[in-house]
């Protein structure tokens, strides 16, 4: 492992320094392209809202889904400093359920060089495609993939060191490798997989446990293809308390393997997009038994996506779309449940999304849109009060989603 | 295998695999792999000779004391633009290829022209002019 792990570090260290190709010498002069250590700070954020309709309850919800301010501060050529504020659901109340007040990104980036860059702190790893580009002016539908939501809990982001860069020889060919903080067992769920809980987000992170993650992503052509891996420990324990419950321990113990694959296919007129992803937790049954929270031994995703932009058929140079979309989805957060576990159809669903996005110019969008979600049935086990009355849940159920999204 | 030593090993030796595979990439290529890339020192007018394009229709240009590249396009015998390398978004180094440029970052496109094809980025590309001086593409930083 040791080893393995050196010859992994040799192997990127031609990618810290630029190999160069000199082919002719240049008079210079005292003037820069761009001027040195000039500081500056930026202001930017991006939002969206929506008004949902459930047309089995046949009621309504409005929420302001989350509101992000983006505050940079460039302190040289070589260092700068990134963070994104977030609020979710407008309003944090004490007592109150909902709401959220977070950040979604705060680091220090270091340009090694013009081809390789260093960020540490809190950050989102590249895994998917939502957990980078989340902003509501690059995707289509009222809601992010449900796959980059449920399975891959996006955004996603954890405390760590990242390098990033992309392959010169290569061109079109990019890279990360980043080393965080682990997970948190005691927090998985059936219904959130490694999601919810099972985050740390920055915050009082157990980094007993560390993860590695790792990408290439490839441009070529109107392709964007994307292979990204995560592997890391979950239990966060002291040996002694880890042996107690009979879990695991060590850097890497428990561990939560993570493996993502996508394409985009991406013109003015037309785009494509496809994603799968798998998530394994070998020791589950472990973690069932120690926490008694269901955790999913395997979950898997899928989706695939067309967007048409009619108005390029009509000005092609035009800067406004009007992009009519549809998207299938494929979320099974039960794929495989260990003999200790709890399998529950309602965690098995297919989605149905079709709808239009506006852009009336570049940084606003108008959405609306039409989701249909079908499940398995709920296991009855799971119903904790038996003779009470029980919830409602329709297998199908449809919901009607207009938003506004904004970036800038 | 019992299923955690081989997710276990295969992530390692996928990771492994990929170091390695880049690294063979980046040892084995040669100054006909990947775009051509002209360095400079500091200077206010690039001088980039016109034979590079022979090979590409874009170079990238590197100036010694710049925090970006530049690269330049050629879009017809005489007709050439340059745009800088940086993406309007966050300030992010762009990846340049035959095609366009992209932001690995959070997912802006540009094309050849320096225009943003796919967002978050909403403004072109900083743009300079390039003007035919003799057997180079005079590149006119301001």
């Amino acid at each position: 492992m040791k080893k393995l792990t050196l010859l992994i570090l040799i192997g990127f260290l031609p990618y810290l320094n630029a190999s160069a190709q000199v082919l002719t010498p240049q008079d210079s002069l005292n003037d820069n392209l761009t001027a040195n250590n000039i500081k500056s700070t930026q202001i930017s954020g991006y939002g969206e809202a929506k008004v949902q309709y459930d047309t089995r309850f046949q009621t309504a919800d409005a929420d302001l889904t989350r509101n992000v301010l983006y505050v940079g501060h460039k302190f040289n050529n070589k260092i700068s400093f990134f963070s994104e504020w977030e609020v979710e659901d407008a309003k944090v109340a004490g007592g109150q359920l909902g709401g959220e007040i977070s950040l979604e990104q705060c680091f220090l980036k270091f340009n090694l060089n013009r081809d390789n860059y260093l960020v540490a702190g809190l950050f989102t790893p590249r895994i998917g495609i939502m957990n980078e580009n989340h902003l509501p002016t690059t995707f289509n539908g009222n809601d992010r993939p449900f796959v980059e939501t449920l399975i891959i809990p996006s955004t996603w982001r954890e405390v760590g060191v990242g390098l990033y860069g992309d392959i010169r020889a290569i061109p079109g060919l990019n890279y990360s490798i980043g080393l965080v903080n682990g997970l948190n067992s005691a927090g998985f769920s059936a219904n959130q997989g490694i999601g919810g809980d099972g985050l740390f987000e920055g915050r009082n992170a157990t980094a007993s446990n560390i993860a590695l993650t790792g990408s290439l992503l490839y441009y070529i052509q109107n392709f964007r293809i994307q292979a990204s891996g995560y592997y890391g420990g979950s239990a966060g324990l002291t040996q002694r308390k880890a042996d107690s419950l009979q879990l695991e321990s060590g850097p890497f113990g428990t561990p939560v393997g993570v493996g993502e694959f996508d394409v985009q296919y991406l013109t003015k007129a037309v785009t494509f997009k496809a994603l799968g992803t798998i998530v394994d937790i070998p020791d589950a049954y472990e973690i069932d038994r120690a926490y008694a929270n269901n955790t999913p031994q395997e979950m898997i995703g899928a989706y695939a996506e067309v967007g048409v932009n009619l108005l390029y058929f009509f000005n092609k140079t035009n800067e406004r779309k009007f992009i009519v979309f549809g998207r299938y989805e494929y979320v099974d957060m039960a794929a495989q449940t260990p003999a200790d576990g709890i399998s529950n159809g309602a965690d098995r669903q297919k989605y149905i999304v079709a709808g239009i996005t506006y852009l009336p110019i570049k940084g606003i969008v108008i959405k609306a849109d039409y989701v249909l979600r079908v499940s398995g049935t709920p296991n009855s086990l799971l119903n904790l009060n038996p003779f009470g009355p029980q919830p409602v849940y329709y297998t199908s159920n449809g919901y009607l989603n207009v938003g506004i999204g904004y970036s800038f | 295998m019992e299923r955690r030593n081989f997710v276990k090993n295969a992530c390692i030796y996928c990771l492994g695999a990929t170091a390695l595979g880049a690294t063979f990439a980046e040892l084995m290529s040669c100054s006909t792999s990947g775009l051509p890339i002209y360095k400079t020192g500091e200077v206010k007018n690039i001088l980039v000779p016109l034979s590079l394009f022979a090979q590409s229709k874009v170079v990238v240009v590197r100036p010694s004391n710049s925090e970006f590249d530049i690269l330049v396009v050629k879009k017809a015998d005489n007709l050439y633009n340059a745009f800088l390398m940086e993406c309007t978004h966050r300030e992010n180094p762009l990846t340049a290829t035959n095609t366009g440029l992209y932001c690995p970052a959070h997912g802006s496109r540009f094309d050849l022209d320096g225009n943003v094809t796919q967002g978050p980025a909403t403004e072109p590309l900083q743009y300079y002019k390039v003007i035919i001086n003799g057997d180079n593409a005079a590149i006119n930083i301001i």
